[in-house]
């Protein structure tokens, strides 16, 4: 028990035999101290530390570490969906040398998957803290406002990457093993990697904001599906309709709406001049520097609509 | 010494003055702050964490200025608030660790000290269950543990006995108690209840409507307006007869008498009056003085 050391420093020491049955010839005797109450005197670390050990617990929160078993289920159940893909394509690759799975489209087709785990999880990350209004613990302590939301921010987004740079990773690593007829696909995988960055950081940005409107996990859940729903079903819809009327050009930049795609054409596309993974062409030119502004400015947004609501519900 | 001091301290909100011109000094041990809901009590605790500005005059926390110095004073203050703040899925263990990691303490140290402090306020097995499932008693005291957790030189508890029952009430005041004079540990304490912070400050802070009505050392106020109940079985009104007598104030307040204590001889006299009338005592009581009382009597004394 760390409550009971061994060797309490100072205070009143009455140790006091426990037990007064023989419990063994040359046993340990327990033994009770009461040794009042003891000051801290070690290291108090900054905000700094305090901040990372606040974007931990949440990440931890996020995938159910330490909380009841059925906390677990979904982000582990989702988890496992984003790996079959790799698994299989390994499996693919071993058996017949042929690749099941590219790199960069790996995030697009599985854009679903990821959809349901930032809009079930998102909300666990902010949620429950404004319901049952843990917040103004935070606040009373060194953590200050833009800690927390960095923190919240931060935490989203490394499970994000970690729920695409996994599977990615294995099937670098499979690929490697599998010992693929040509050099391995190392750029496509880095450009994959880098893409990763971009989807965790711009869907944990839009997820945390919008589901830290409601103190209602149910609410942010459904808030955050219904948004990704909206934006790919309009974002399909007006390019099936500029390509039916031959304006190719107008239907690449409707791909955009869908951050999926926008996340898509800005870094893998963009960046490292890799295959789109729309079904069709992304805006050249001019449009790869609109998709990364755009992007940006997304994620920009999404701060300052997270600080504006926390600074709100922190002067309540 | 001086724990904390408010300097013409005042804060209005769009459509109500919260404080108005405060004027407070609070010393070591235990301080009560009693006012009736509405009279400031919360909005001065947030401006002592530096939460909230003021929008007149000035406060310091162990000597630091709560605009300026706002993140240092949390530093080594720790705060328990009114409301209900634990998140029902996390071990009462878990969160006090996680409140300790909040204020800067080192992961093991953090583990040692919300263990230590778990068993202070008196959670024992329960603290590894969600905390979903506590009732009041328990949640006041995690509440009262995370505030602890980081040995902090001052806490601020708003309210630490709201939703207890009788027995809760006594046993959350002992611990008050106990946190002020064993632990060193300055307390500030809020009540709407004068009678119950009587029994464990040192001194007490009357505010309403966001004014200062009275501040003074517990002695001044226990003597200024001391009285006990009496209930004895048969005989209230000879009790009475003969208490009055010999020259004491009393009231009849139902089956009880309400007496008034002037002095430790009081006492005596009671205790003598009921014996020489053989009556049967079934309690003496020290009077619950409420908020009202002080209303009643102008601070005169």
């Amino acid at each position: 028990m760390s409550d009971l050391p061994a060797s309490p420093p100072g205070g009143p020491v009455n140790p006091v035999p426990h037990g007064s049955g023989p419990r063994g010839p040359a046993g340990p005797v327990g033994v009770i101290h009461d040794i009042g109450y003891r000051h801290y005197d070690g290291p108090r670390l900054g905000r700094g530390p305090a901040t990372v050990a606040l974007a931990v617990h949440t990440l931890r929160g996020v995938f159910g570490l330490g909380r009841p078993a059925r906390s677990k289920i979904i982000p582990f159940a989702l988890f496992g969906i984003m790996m079959l893909p790799a698994v299989v394509s390994i499996a693919v690759m071993a058996m017949v040398q042929q690749r099941a799975m590219e790199y960069t489209p790996y995030a697009t087709i599985m854009q679903p998957v990821l959809a349901i785990f930032l809009a079930s999880q998102s909300p666990y990350a902010v949620a429950p803290d404004l319901r049952f209004r843990v917040l103004p613990l935070y606040l009373s302590r060194p953590v200050g406002l833009w800690d927390y939301v960095g923190a919240k921010l931060a935490a989203m987004a490394v499970a994000m990457f970690t729920l695409l740079a996994v599977p990615l990773t294995v099937l670098y690593v499979g690929e490697l093993l599998v010992d693929m007829p040509g050099p391995p696909q190392t750029s496509e995988y880095l450009a994959g990697m880098a893409g990763a960055v971009g989807y965790a950081v711009l869907l944990a940005s839009l997820g945390v904001a919008i589901a830290s409107f409601t103190p209602r996990r149910g609410l942010g859940v459904a808030s955050v599906i219904a948004l990704y729903l909206l934006a790919s079903g309009v974002s399909t819809v007006v390019a099936a309709v500029m390509e039916s009327v031959n304006d190719y050009a107008a239907a690449g930049w409707a791909w955009l709406i869908n951050p999926f795609f926008l996340v898509d054409a800005a870094i893998p596309v963009g960046l490292f001049g890799t295959e789109p993974a729309a079904p069709g062409a992304y805006p050249t030119g001019v449009g790869v520097a609109a998709a990364i502004v755009l992007m940006l400015a997304l994620i920009a947004l999404s701060m300052v609509a997270l600080i504006a609501r926390y600074r709100k519900a922190a002067s309540r | 010494m001086t724990i904390l001091a408010t300097e013409e301290l005042s804060r209005s909100f769009p459509r109500v003055t919260a404080l108005d011109r405060l004027t407070v000094t609070v010393g070591p041990g235990v301080t009560g702050l009693v006012g009736a809901n509405g009279a400031g009590k919360s909005t001065l605790i947030k401006i002592l964490l530096g939460l909230l500005p003021p929008s007149g005059g000035g406060a310091r926390v162990l000597g630091m200025d709560v605009t300026a110095q706002g993140a240092e004073i949390r530093r080594v203050v720790g705060y328990m608030p009114e409301h209900d703040c634990l998140p029902p899925d996390l071990s009462a263990t878990e969160f006090t660790v996680h409140m300790a990691r909040m204020s800067g303490l080192p992961r093991t140290a953090a583990r040692e000290r919300a263990a230590d402090v778990l068993r202070h306020v008196g959670l024992y097995e329960e603290r590894y269950r969600p905390m979903g499932g506590y009732s009041t008693g328990m949640k006041q005291r995690v509440k009262l543990a995370q505030a602890l957790v980081h040995d902090p030189r001052v806490v601020f508890l708003d309210e630490p006995t709201n939703g207890l029952d009788p027995q809760g009430r006594d046993e959350m005041l002992a611990l008050i108690r106990r946190i002020g004079a064993e632990f060193g540990i300055s307390v500030l304490v809020t009540s709407h209840l004068l009678g119950e912070l009587e029994r464990i400050c040192d001194h007490v802070i009357v505010i309403d409507g966001g004014r200062l009505l009275r501040s003074s050392a517990i002695g001044e106020f226990t003597q200024a307006t001391q009285t006990v109940t009496v209930e004895v079985e048969d005989g209230r009104d000879l009790l009475a007869a003969r208490l009055t007598e010999l020259g004491e104030t009393v009231t009849t307040e139902g089956r009880a008498l309400l007496l008034r204590v002037r002095a430790p001889q009081t006492y005596d006299v009671l205790r003598d009056a009921v014996c020489d009338l053989d009556l049967c005592l079934i309690r003496v009581e020290q009077g619950r003085q409420r908020i009202e009382d002080v209303f009643k009597e102008p601070a005169d004394v």
